[in-house]
């Protein structure tokens, strides 16, 4: 598996959290942070419990997020900007984030819908706040997948680092007084920030985001996007090339005390000082969204299930999508909301009660759980048009615009010999088969001829 | 221009190959050392080119991705049939399906 891939599999992992790999990481993101551990960690079933949990707080002191995750994050996004410049950082985020970030973000962005709506208006005000306060955890893999992309950069300059292939964000989770001391070194070889120093809020190119969220709806915190007065307080300052594990290049947590910490790999025997961010990769590696407050950390449990289609979109016609173990669960379809409910129809649908639907959304989900060829089937439709590429089917929709599809047969046969058909949707405009396959590649039909199709 | 399920490669001209594309940063190959086209989020399924080459993120006309296979190449799916192109460059571009209002792409 490659590095990308590894963050991908933690943002969609369904398996319960690893509880004692995520408090070691919450408490060494505290140590890193330059803050006490917190007296008590939490565990809640799901986003929405966690916001729960955190609403029925009394004691918890502070948040400490700027501190545990805006500050440092805001660092290493700085120094990559400074190091990369302002093509290579788009290109790194290219690679690594922003492979993993709309899907990613969609499904966050879907979770904080689904906890809003179950808390209800009465209350949203607040679950907004506390929403806003939280750490994603699992879902904090796009951005730890482009920071932690220096792995080849640095293997060569640090030797013992990354000896034992783990993620350049691996930190040791042992405590400090373990890791020998070692503190803080040197700050690297001297090297100082780049000149230019104006990665932050420097424009973008080829769709690379500076603040990816901007835009999407999400606010403070929930964007990778930061505010300017966490640039302002970066604490690399002064601080040379970064080298992961290896310590130069990196700042000592804002006490300025030691926390050393070992590599922790296997055979591993140096102590070595953390990457900034380790703690927060240890909780996106072995759990999902999380609160810091002063006294008391709250951490949430990932999905018990997890379905999506090959498009990485939630979707399933038989339950929910999404489900947590307190119950809490996200029904879609193809990427598309749907109520609760709505999926027990789906079971004993017809014609009829498809054409009725006034939702077209719903009624689109309908029609593609139904099954379009039943569909035609069903209501007697005539093939529009037939060429080489597929079969035009169009299906009237009444006052709705029309579903015009493309029927597709696979080229490559299946092991039994048989060949699957599969059904596209094209503009309603569409006149021709050849015109409506060539629009699913964005050609004009006379454009499209392939040589070869398997 | 090939089709291995929902990708489409169409062939294009070296002199047409826009200039930054020279300087474009290069997609990384994957963890068995492939240059992904498309990747299946749920089955890992993949329609990858194995051998030489280089894969370029192109946002302009010649996008979204522009392939290099210098001494032709092997596209490869867990699902399709291999197709076997010749050297030169081509434009990799998804399939995509018609949502009112919007465009999604298709899921192989």
């Amino acid at each position: 598996m490659d590095d990308v891939n590894e963050w991908r599999s933690y943002a969609a992992s369904a398996a319960p959290a690893d509880r004692a790999r995520a408090e070691a990481g919450v408490r060494l993101a505290y140590r890193l942070a330059g803050l006490p551990e917190p007296a008590r960690i939490l565990w809640a079933r799901s986003p929405l419990e966690g916001v729960r949990t955190v609403a029925g707080l009394t004691d918890a002191g502070a948040s400490v997020r700027e501190a545990v995750r805006t500050r440092p994050w805001a660092a290493e996004r700085r120094r990559l900007h400074e190091e990369l410049g302002p093509e290579g950082w788009p290109a790194r985020w290219s690679a690594t984030g922003g492979r993993l970030w709309e899907l990613t973000q969609s499904l966050v962005d879907r979770i904080r819908e689904g906890v809003l709506e179950e808390i209800g208006r009465k209350e949203s005000a607040r679950a907004r706040l506390i929403l806003l306060d939280a750490m994603l955890g699992q879902h904090d893999a796009p951005w730890l997948a482009a920071f932690a992309a220096d792995r080849e950069r640095v293997d060569g300059d640090s030797g013992s680092a990354d000896a034992d292939g783990r993620s350049v964000l691996s930190g040791g989770l042992e405590s400090p007084a373990s890791g020998g001391g070692t503190g803080r070194s040197a700050p690297g070889d001297g090297s100082e920030p780049s000149a230019s120093g104006a990665g932050v809020g420097r424009g973008v190119r080829g769709g690379a985001p500076e603040f990816p969220a901007s835009g999407s709806g999400a606010g403070r915190g929930l964007s990778p996007g930061l505010p300017k007065s966490a640039e302002s307080a970066d604490p690399t300052d002064g601080a040379g090339r970064g080298l992961p594990h290896s310590g130069p290049g990196y700042p000592a947590p804002a006490d300025g005390a030691g926390h050393g910490l070992s590599d922790g790999g296997p055979g591993s025997q140096a102590a070595l000082p953390a990457h900034p961010l380790a703690g927060l990769a240890e909780v996106c590696r072995s759990a999902g969204w999380w609160w810091a407050f002063e006294e008391v950390a709250v951490v949430c449990e990932r999905p018990v299930e997890l379905h999506r289609d090959e498009a990485g979109r939630l979707d399933r016609g038989d339950g929910p999508a999404l489900a947590f173990a307190d119950g809490f669960a996200l029904c879609a379809w193809r990427g598309m909301p749907v109520p609760p409910g709505f999926l027990d129809e789906l079971r004993t649908l017809v014609p009829q009660r498809i054409q009725a639907e006034e939702n077209a959304e719903l009624r689109r989900v309908m029609l593609e759980f139904y099954g379009y060829e039943r569909y035609l089937t069903d209501s007697g439709a005539k093939p529009v048009h037939r060429d080489e590429t597929g079969v035009l089917w169009r299906i009237e929709m009444g006052i709705d615009e029309p579903v015009v599809m493309v029927e597709v047969t696979n080229s490559t046969p299946e092991p039994d010999g048989s060949r699957n058909v599969y059904w596209l949707r094209v503009p309603p405009r569409t006149r021709t088969a050849r015109e409506g396959v060539a629009w699913t590649f964005g050609l004009d039909a006379s454009a499209y001829a392939p040589l070869q199709e398997t | 221009m090939y089709r291995q399920g929902d990708v489409l490669i169409v062939s294009v001209a070296e002199e047409a190959v826009p200039e930054h594309v020279e300087r474009a940063p290069r997609e990384p190959r994957d963890g068995r050392g492939r240059l992904v086209l498309a990747l299946g989020e749920v089955t890992g399924h993949a329609h990858a080119v194995v051998g030489p080459g280089e894969l370029v993120r192109e946002p302009g006309p010649f996008g979204p991705m522009l392939l290099h296979v210098p001494r032709g190449g092997r596209v490869v799916h867990e699902e399709h049939g291999t197709i076997v192109l010749p050297a030169g460059w081509y434009r990799v571009i998804r399939q995509r399906e018609y949502v009112p209002g919007s465009v999604r792409i298709v899921a192989d």
